[in-house]
C-alpha cells in the first residue's frame, strides 16, 4: 500500500524531501519572486511600459498563486485522514489570520502609520504571511493529537 | 471512543508502522487513535475490522452518551 503523504515531508527534520518540496511548494516560490520583481522593480521603474505587458506581469503571481494552491490541493488529497484533517484547519487559520493581518495592514498604510512604500499589503507579503501563519496553525492542531 | 487497537496490534507483534503500513495511513494516526486523541473514520475503522477479522463494535467501543 502507498505511504500517505505527511506534513513532515516539508518540515525541517529527518523525513524533509526537497523533492516533495518542489512538488508542492514549487509554484510558491514562484509567486513570490514573481511578485517581488513585479512589484518592487519592474512595475515601479517602468511606468512606460504598454498596459497590456504591465498586466501580465501584475498577474503572474496571481496565476502562479492559483497553480501553488492547486498543487497543495493534490497533496493534500494524498494524505491519510488526520492529516488531512489537520492541514485544513491549519490551512483555514493561516486564510482567516492573513485576511486579518492584511485587512489591519492596509488601514495602518491608509492613516499614514506605516509608509505606503513598505509594501505592506504586496502579494509577496501575502503569501509570507500565509506560510507563516500556516506553519503555525499546524504546529497547534498538531499538538492535539501527539 | 474507546478501542482495543493497542492489545490486537501487540497480540500480533505489530509496531505501530506495520499497522500504519496495513491500514495505509501514518504512524502519527495510529498512535493518535490508540492513545483515543482521535476517532477514525467509518472506512478506517472498516479497513481495521477487516484486517483484524473482527467486526467494528468488538474492536471500537462508543464512550455511550
Amino acid at each position: 500500500m502507498n505511504r500517505p503523504n505527511t506534513p513532515e515531508e516539508l518540515a525541517p527534520g529527518k523525513y524533509y524531501s526537497f523533492r516533495t518540496e518542489m512538488k508542492v511548494n514549487g509554484w510558491c516560490w514562484a509567486a513570490v519572486l514573481s511578485s517581488f520583481a513585479g512589484e518592487c522593480w519592474l512595475l515601479p521603474h517602468h511606468t512606460d511600459w504598454p498596459v497590456a505587458l504591465r498586466t501580465v506581469i501584475a498577474l503572474v503571481p496571481l496565476v502562479a498563486s492559483l497553480l501553488w494552491v492547486r498543487s497543495v490541493a493534490g497533496w493534500v488529497r494524498g494524505m491519510d485522514e488526520l492529516h488531512r484533517r489537520i492541514t485544513i484547519a491549519a490551512c483555514l487559520f493561516a486564510t482567516v489570520a492573513t485576511l486579518f493581518v492584511v485587512a489591519a495592514l492596509h488601514f495602518l498604510v491608509t492613516a499614514g502609520v506605516i509608509p505606503a512604500h513598505f509594501h505592506a499589503t504586496a502579494g509577496f507579503v501575502i503569501i509570507w504571511l500565509v506560510v507563516c501563519f500556516y506553519i503555525l496553525g499546524q504546529t497547534i492542531f498538531n499538538r492535539r493529537y501527539r | 471512543m474507546k478501542n482495543k487497537l493497542r492489545e490486537l496490534r501487540a497480540a500480533r507483534q505489530w509496531s505501530q508502522s506495520d499497522l500504519a503500513d496495513q491500514l495505509g495511513v501514518s504512524r502519527q494516526t495510529v498512535n493518535a487513535i490508540e492513545t483515543e486523541r482521535y476517532d477514525p473514520s467509518l472506512q478506517l475503522a472498516f479497513k481495521a475490522a477487516r484486517l483484524f477479522k473482527l467486526s467494528i463494535e468488538e474492536i471500537f467501543e462508543s464512550d455511550g452518551d
